[in-house]
C-alpha cells in the first residue's frame, strides 16, 4: 500500500525533486565560491572568508523552508483537486490514510537532503582549508534534513487541516498583526508580533532550528 | 438482512437545503434505483452513507458496520463510483488499478484485466487524456474488480453516449449475476434504472417520497379520469396521489391500482372515464408532483 502511494507521489511530485535535489546540490558547492587559497596568501583575511562562506550558506535554511512548503503542500495537493472524495472512500481509517501520505512525502525529501549532504561532503573535500578552520558536512546535513522535516510537517499539518482550522490560525496571526498596527498607532509600544516571532523562532519553537548560523566551514 | 438502512437521517447544508428523516432500508442482493431530480440529494444521501459528509442527527447502517464509526469496514467492502471523476490525473490507467488495487485486500487483478479488454482501455494513457466515457469505465472497472459486497453508484452512466452507457451497465449487471451483489444506484435517468433495477427509492427535497420493489411502481401507478366525484372521499382502496380538477371532470393519479377497484366508482356515485397506464417516467414525474402538492412545495 504505502509503496503504491510513494509511486504516486513520486509521479506527481519528481519535477520538483529534481529541482531541489539540483539546488541542494549546488548550494554547499556555492559556499566555497570563496576560494580559500586566497586566504592562505593572503589575499582574503580568514574572518572575511567565513563571513562570505556564511552568507552563501544563509541560502541553506532558505531551501529547507521552500522544500517544506512545496513538499508539505504537494503531498496533499491530489487529493484537494479531487476534494478528497478518493481519500475518504479509501477502506483505511483517516489517521492511517495520512501517515501513508506524510509517509511518502517525507521519503521524497531524502532525494534534496541527500544530495545536500553529497554537495556538503564535496564541497569539503574540493577545498584545503585554512588553518583553524574545520568542514562539518555531515552536521549540516543532519541539521538540513531535520528542519526539512520539521518545515514539511508544520506545512503538511496546514495542509490537512480544514479550512475552519486554517482560517483560524491565519485569523489569529492576522490579528496580532492588527494588534500591532493599532497600538503603534495609539503610540505604544507593541511587541506582539514580535514575541510571537521570538516564541516560534528560539528554541523550543519550531522554526529555531532555521535561525542560526548555517555554516559548512567554521573555527 | 439489510445492506443499507438508515433511520430519521437528518442533514442540512445552509438554509436551502435539508435531507429530512431518511428511512431507507436496502435488501441484500437488491438493485436499488435512487431516483430523484437534480438536487433532491443523492449524492447527499451516498456521501452520508458511505460516512465522506456527517449527519446532524440519525443512524446509518452499511453491510452491518455503523457509520461512520466503522465506515473503513463497511467501505473494504464496498465498491463506489462518485458522480464525477475523482482519480489522480497523472497517472496512467495501468498504475491507477494497481494504486486502487493496494486498497482492497480482494482485488481481483485479473478480472481486472479482463475488464480492460473488454472495455478497450488503453493502459499505458495517463487519465488526464481519457475521455469522459473512457473515465466512466475505468471506474466501473476498478470497483467491479474489489468484487464488492455493495457497489453505490452515483449517477454512473452521466454525459455518457449510448455505446458506453450500454457498456458500463453490460459489466455491471454480468457481474451481479455472478454473485448476491447489493447495488444501489442513483440517477434521474428513469428508464435507465427501469431495466436494471429491482427496488426503487423516490427521493424529492431531501424527503424520501417512497419506497417499493420495481413491479409495484410500474403497475401500480394510474392517471384515472372520473366524472361526479364526491368531495369526500373518505377510505379508498387504491391510494390516491393526485386530485386535479379540469373543466369537465377530474384526473387522479393513484398508486396501487387493480382492476377490480372499479368497482368503488360505483359505490361512491362517481363515474370512472379512463384508466391510463404510466410508464416510469411518467409514474415518476406523478409521483413528485403529488409529493410536492400534498407538502405544499
Amino acid at each position: 500500500m504505502f509503496g503504491q502511494v510513494l509511486r504516486a507521489q513520486w509521479k506527481y511530485s519528481r519535477a520538483a525533486v529534481a529541482v531541489f535535489t539540483v539546488l541542494c546540490f549546488a548550494a554547499p558547492l556555492a559556499t566555497v565560491y570563496y576560494r580559500p587559497g586566497e586566504v592562505r596568501t593572503g589575499g582574503v583575511p580568514v574572518s572575511s572568508w567565513l563571513l562570505g562562506a556564511e552568507r552563501v550558506g544563509a541560502a541553506i535554511p532558505v531551501l529547507a523552508l521552500l522544500l517544506g512548503v512545496v513538499f508539505g503542500l504537494g503531498a496533499w495537493a491530489p487529493d484537494t483537486a479531487g476534494r478528497h472524495v478518493y481519500a475518504l472512500a479509501m477502506p483505511v481509517p483517516r489517521w492511517h490514510y495520512v501517515l501513508l501520505r506524510f509517509g511518502a512525502g517525507a521519503a521524497l525529501t531524502t532525494f534534496p537532503v541527500g544530495s545536500l549532504v553529497a554537495g556538503c561532503l564535496i564541497a569539503a573535500a574540493a577545498v584545503t582549508l585554512p588553518e583553524g578552520v574545520h568542514a562539518y558536512p555531515v552536521q549540516l546535513g543532519l541539521r538540513f534534513g531535520f528542519a526539512v522535516l520539521v518545515c514539511f510537517a508544520l506545512i503538511f499539518t496546514l495542509a490537512i487541516a480544514t479550512r475552519r482550522a486554517v482560517l483560524g490560525v491565519l485569523g489569529v496571526l492576522g490579528g496580532m498583526v492588527m494588534a500591532d498596527v493599532l497600538l503603534g498607532a495609539a503610540g505604544q509600544e507593541s511587541v506582539v508580533t514580535e514575541t510571537m516571532f521570538r516564541l516560534l523562532t528560539t528554541w523550543p519553537g519550531p522554526l529555531s532550528i532555521l535561525i542560526g548560523r548555517w555554516a559548512l566551514f567554521d573555527v | 438482512m439489510l445492506a443499507i438502512e438508515t433511520n430519521d437521517l437528518t442533514y442540512r447544508a445552509g438554509k436551502d437545503f435539508e435531507l429530512r428523516e431518511l428511512c431507507l432500508k436496502v435488501r441484500e442482493g437488491a438493485i436499488y434505483g435512487f431516483l430523484g431530480p437534480n438536487g433532491a440529494g443523492k449524492t447527499t444521501t451516498i456521501r452520508l452513507l458511505l460516512g465522506l459528509q456527517r449527519a446532524n442527527s440519525g443512524r446509518i447502517s452499511v453491510l452491518g458496520h455503523d457509520v461512520p464509526r466503522h465506515v473503513h469496514r463497511a467501505l473494504a467492502e464496498t465498491g463506489y463510483v462518485p458522480e464525477r471523476p475523482h482519480l489522480y490525473p497523472y497517472l496512467t490507467v495501468g498504475e491507477a488499478i494497481r494504486y486502487h488495487g493496494a486498497f482492497w485486500k480482494g482485488f481481483d487483478h485479473g478480472y481486472a484485466g479482463e475488464l480492460i479488454e473488454m472495455f478497450g482501455m488503453p493502459e499505458h494513457q495517463r487519465l488526464a487524456r481519457l475521455s469522459k466515457g473512457e473515465m466512466g469505465k475505468l471506474h466501473m472497472l476498478l470497483v467491479l474488480a474489489q468484487r464488492p459486497k455493495l457497489l453505490v453508484l452515483d449517477e454512473p452512466t452521466d454525459g455518457l453516449d449510448p455505446v458506453v452507457r450500454r457498456d458500463v451497465l453490460t459489466a455491471l449487471l454480468d457481474f451481479c449475476s455472478q454473485g448476491s451483489t447489493t447495488v444501489f444506484i442513483s440517477s434521474h435517468l428513469v428508464h435507465e434504472l427501469e431495466r436494471i433495477c429491482d427496488w426503487v427509492g423516490v427521493l424529492d427535497r431531501g424527503r424520501l417520497v417512497t419506497e417499493l420493489p420495481m413491479h409495484s411502481f410500474k403497475q401500480g401507478i394510474k392517471r384515472l379520469r372520473v366524472s361526479r366525484a364526491p368531495s369526500l372521499l373518505g377510505d379508498t382502496p387504491f391510494v390516491l396521489l393526485l386530485r386535479e380538477q379540469t373543466p369537465f371532470d377530474e384526473i387522479w393519479v393513484v398508486r396501487g391500482w387493480q382492476a377490480p377497484m372499479t368497482q368503488w366508482f360505483e359505490g361512491a356515485g362517481a363515474e370512472l372515464k379512463e384508466v391510463v397506464d404510466l410508464d416510469l417516467e411518467e409514474g415518476f414525474v406523478e409521483m413528485l408532483r403529488a409529493s410536492r402538492s400534498t407538502s405544499g412545495l
